[in-house]
């Protein structure tokens, strides 16, 4: 058999309800009609198409969610995502339906039980329910999987014969053919595929015969096959809302697992991802999580986004979350070297990025030298690994602790400072208006520490650091 | 109580349990130093300096060894003042694996220099800390003896802290005209010892002078408390 179709009859209530243990009855509704309900409301005597009123009288209890089509296509695009990692060919058919060309794969998963088997496992993940069917023709497995088939026919002769005792009205024409086929006495599909096309085409328009066409035909729909994207990008809607950073944890993991599914098999590593937290009022707040070396791990990344998370004020209760990347890599062995170091869990650029969520990106600095005689300008620190160290270190000795600002001495150094060296002269800065003239000194104090100090014009002596 | 529940809550000591002291040693590039250690510094683990007021050459003494390292992070926490970037690459430091971190709190630094260790990444690290506790003081020596780094901590008492903190080595440093004078309190696989000059006028001939030629009667203790009459001021 050349297809297999793919039905999701609640794609939208099932991704909801799978991320939070709900047990209650729980339906989703648009324009006051329930079009979506899970099997504890279904046992309550609430149907598709039920009114939201009648619904409410048969139970007391009922959770109601608002059905949303452009959430429910995303998430049909998520899951051929994921089905992309296990089938070539496979073609959208929104809302509900995946269309999945197998005649390419049979050959790679040795027949048609173990392929199944391997495409039936994200989707239970997910705790989707769902129907199937495999047939000679797209339109065939369509029709054939949204009666509730769910069998996996291995030739013609059985799909045809299923098709011609399925009743018109589940053959998913549209009801006004539909009433116009019964009135004329056919109940079966079969009894309509028995008439000639001419005739049929005559009396009930050209619909019909192209439907009747299409279930016979094997090609491959016109519209273009599903292509993956090339950038990870995902927005996971929450039950409830949430409003400690803390609680995070879990819709993010599920975020960062699909984001390991995602980079792992295309062999790339993220170095940044920005994590969108969406509020009911306020505007979308944006949290970027960076890591120079890139990783594709879900724990690194989960222990990276706690910590940042850990930091930030929530402005208001949370609704849904996103997350893309931001900049991939290839990836690539992270150390060179076989024989050491024997411990090697974190790259530098991985500690750095821990290490800046939990401090702030200014607690971690690498020190930087610049090319200024003015000893405080001769270097200064900037973020780790940021560019590369050109500059060569100037000749005279510098004492090893600086002070920021000089520390004015109350009193002249007396006989009981001992003078190493100097003076040595800076005299520098005119151009930029920080002009120093200064007299510098190595001296010993009384408490044996090595001060390098200066005199100013003016007389007056600071001790600017210490040969340490 | 059997036997099991005494050595569950660590009330029989066996002698078989303790792995014999890890005899092995980087140097610290100062002779004098090396012999007085056996060998130079511990190979990993943690070496508490009480180092009295900064400046005394707490940081010349580290910087032979660092310069010297392998090419993995080296991480200064808290340093008293500003790391003057100049010095350290005039002493041949690689700044490019040097990293500094600035913490609000004492507990951020405690947390820092774990990650830091138990990263694997880094070699050494120096941490400016005025109190350890014992069990923090444990979690940074299993951290870095697991990940072989060497961290020393640097506080500005001039006594090692009073309680015998498990981790590898306590030293106390006071300055000399001719370097550093070191007094081990505890070195792992080591009896205490004697007090020890470290003579850095080769590596630092402007800061300090030279060690006067031993006269013949002079005693070790006599040796500890000689000082050089300073110069006057010009």
């Amino acid at each position: 058999m050349k297809w297999l179709y793919l039905h999701f009859p609640s794609l939208q209530l099932d991704s909801l309800l799978h991320q939070q243990d709900c047990h209650q009855a729980c339906v989703l509704v648009d324009k006051n009609e329930v079009v979506q309900a899970n099997p504890e409301a279904r046992q309550l005597g609430i149907k598709i198409g039920t009114g939201l009123a009648q619904a409410a009288l048969l139970c007391s209890q009922l959770k109601v969610l608002s059905y949303q089509a452009k959430q429910e296509h995303r998430l049909l695009v998520q899951l051929a995502q994921r089905l992309y990692q296990t089938s070539a060919t496979l073609y959208l058919d929104p809302p509900q339906g995946l269309l999945l060309q197998t005649s390419d794969m049979l050959r790679l998963y040795k027949g048609l039980t173990p392929y199944w088997q391997k495409l039936q496992q994200p989707i239970t993940e997910r705790g989707l329910h769902y129907h199937y069917a495999s047939a000679h023709s797209p339109l065939a497995a369509q029709v054939l999987a949204r009666a509730g088939n769910d069998r996996l026919l291995t030739n013609q002769e059985e799909a045809c014969e299923l098709l011609k005792q399925l009743p018109i009205h589940r053959a998913g024409l549209d009801s006004k053919l539909c009433l116009q086929l019964e009135r004329l006495g056919l109940n079966t599909l079969g009894q309509a595929q028995a008439l000639p096309r001419s005739a049929l085409g005559q009396r009930l328009g050209q619909t019909l015969v192209t439907y009747l066409q299409l279930l016979e035909t094997s090609s491959a729909p016109s519209r273009p096959a599903y292509q993956p994207p090339e950038r990870f990008r995902q927005r996971l809607e929450l039950l409830y809302e949430i409003e400690h950073s803390t609680a995070l944890r879990f819709p993010l993991k599920r975020l960062l697992t699909d984001l390991e599914a995602f980079l792992a098999p295309r062999q790339l590593r993220a170095a940044g991802l920005s994590l969108g937290l969406e509020y009911r009022e306020h505007a979308c707040q944006q949290v970027h999580i960076g890591c120079s070396d890139g990783e594709y791990r879900t724990e690194f990344w989960l222990a990276l986004a706690m910590l940042r998370l850990e930091q930030l004020q929530l402005q208001a209760p949370i609704i849904a979350i996103s997350l893309k990347t931001k900049g991939q890599m290839p990836w690539a062995p992270l150390s060179a070297q076989l024989f050491e170091p024997p411990g090697g869990k974190l790259t530098a650029g991985q500690l750095i990025s821990r290490l800046q969520s939990k401090l702030g990106d200014h607690a971690v600095q690498q020190v930087y030298l610049q090319d200024d005689h003015r000893p405080e300008r001769s270097f200064y620190q900037g973020p780790p690994q940021s560019h590369h160290q050109t500059q060569l270190a100037t000749q005279y000795l510098r004492p090893s602790l600086l002070f920021t600002l000089p520390q004015a001495l109350h009193h002249k150094p007396n006989h009981l400072w001992c003078i190493l060296s100097g003076p040595e002269r800076i005299q520098s800065g005119w151009w930029d208006n920080v002009s120093i003239c200064r007299d510098y000194f190595i001296a010993r104090n009384p408490l044996g520490q090595v001060c390098w100090l200066f005199r100013t014009p003016a007389e007056e002596w600071f001790l600017h650091g210490y040969f340490s | 109580m059997t036997l099991l529940q005494l050595k569950k809550e660590r009330l029989v000591w066996q002698a078989r349990q303790v792995a014999g002291p890890d005899h092995r040693r980087q140097s610290s590039f100062y002779p004098t130093l090396d012999t007085h250690l056996k060998g130079g510094w511990p190979h990993a683990g943690l070496i508490e300096l009480a180092c009295g007021p900064a400046g005394i050459g707490e940081l010349r003494l580290l910087l032979p060894l660092l310069a010297q390292a392998p090419p993995r992070l080296q991480v200064w926490i808290n340093p008293p003042a500003q790391l003057n970037g100049q010095a350290l690459a005039q002493h041949g430091i690689d700044l490019s694996q040097t990293l500094l971190i600035r913490c609000q709190n004492p507990q951020q630094a405690l947390w820092s220099a774990e990650q830091s260790l138990n990263s694997g990444c880094c070699s050494h690290l120096i941490l400016w800390a005025s109190t350890l506790t014992a069990p923090q003081a444990k979690r940074l020596q299993v951290s870095a003896k697991d990940n072989q780094a060497l961290m020393f901590w640097l506080h500005p008492q001039a006594e090692p802290s009073a309680s015998a903190l498990p981790i590898s080595a306590r030293l106390s440093l006071a300055p000399l005209t001719t370097g550093l004078r070191l007094q081990v309190y505890k070195y792992q696989g080591q009896w205490p010892q004697h007090p020890c000059q470290v003579d850095m006028h080769d590596l630092w001939p402007s800061l300090t002078i030279a060690t006067p030629t031993a006269t013949p009667v002079q005693t070790p203790t006599l040796a500890s408390t000689i000082s050089v009459l300073p110069l006057k001021l010009r």
